[in-house]
């Protein structure tokens, strides 16, 4: 791993786009400012982690795992969420 | 285009119905492209399909049929990539998970689609939401994020 020394308001840059600042430095915390390309997503690890998991593990239901999620629903709520809509199968 | 799929069999997706997932989702990073079907059983579901992988398919909701006082807030980081012009072409579906005992709701990461450019993407919601909400559990309404 590469390892630098920053200062606050000191910035590395990765690549010709991404420009990471170190905006605060408080005790053990430290604040960054991340400056990236709409493309590139920017997450803390431990909850891009979580969400891989939650998605690995949601991509294991079957259909008969689901039969019964009508009765939690309540009825069409009206604004701005959807049902899902689609081509029925 | 037909696909073959584990769970549907095969079936027909008109290509102009096609979301595409520029960054995949997490874990599954290899799927972008993905059918948003409607379960035939139950009409408060449906299925992300994807259309390269016969064998992965997500279950999903609309959150508020389910959580009726969940109101989801979005970092403008996260939503600028789908290049919505107007929050009312957003579509936000929660992908639909299972404990042991329960089904669940991933309420901290939901998939917004621009219906209009046909575009998804999983963000990460602002707050303490809960990637395992428990459909059925008797459970203090959600807490107020700060």
């Amino acid at each position: 791993m590469l390892v630098l020394s920053r200062q606050r308001d000191e910035s590395i840059m990765i690549g010709d786009t991404i420009v990471v600042t170190i905006v605060d430095i408080r005790g053990d915390k430290v604040r960054l400012g991340i400056n990236a390309p709409a493309e590139i997503p920017v997450h803390r690890q431990e909850v891009y982690e979580a969400i891989q998991r939650e998605n690995l593990r949601a991509a294991r239901l079957e259909t008969g795992d689901t039969r019964n999620i009508g009765k939690f629903a309540g009825r069409d709520a009206s604004g701005p969420a959807h049902p899902p809509e689609g081509p029925r199968r | 285009m037909r696909i073959s799929t584990t769970r549907f069999g095969r079936i027909d997706v008109d290509p102009a119905d096609v979301l595409h997932f520029p960054s995949g989702l997490p874990g599954i990073e290899d799927c972008r492209d993905w059918a948003l079907l409607a379960d035939a059983d139950n009409d408060a579901l449906g299925w992300l399909q994807s259309t390269t992988r016969g064998d992965v398919a997500l279950a999903v909701v609309s959150p508020r049929r389910f959580v009726p006082d969940y109101q989801v807030r979005i970092p403008r980081s996260e939503i600028t990539p789908l290049s919505l012009a107007d929050m009312r072409q957003a579509q936000v579906v929660v992908v639909v998970g299972r404990t042991d005992t329960a089904l669940t709701l991933n309420l901290k990461a939901p998939i917004v689609i621009n219906l209009e450019a046909r575009t998804g993407r999983q963000v990460v919601a602002s707050g303490d939401l809960p990637m395992r909400y428990e459909l059925g559990s008797p459970r203090p309404a959600l807490k107020k994020s700060a």
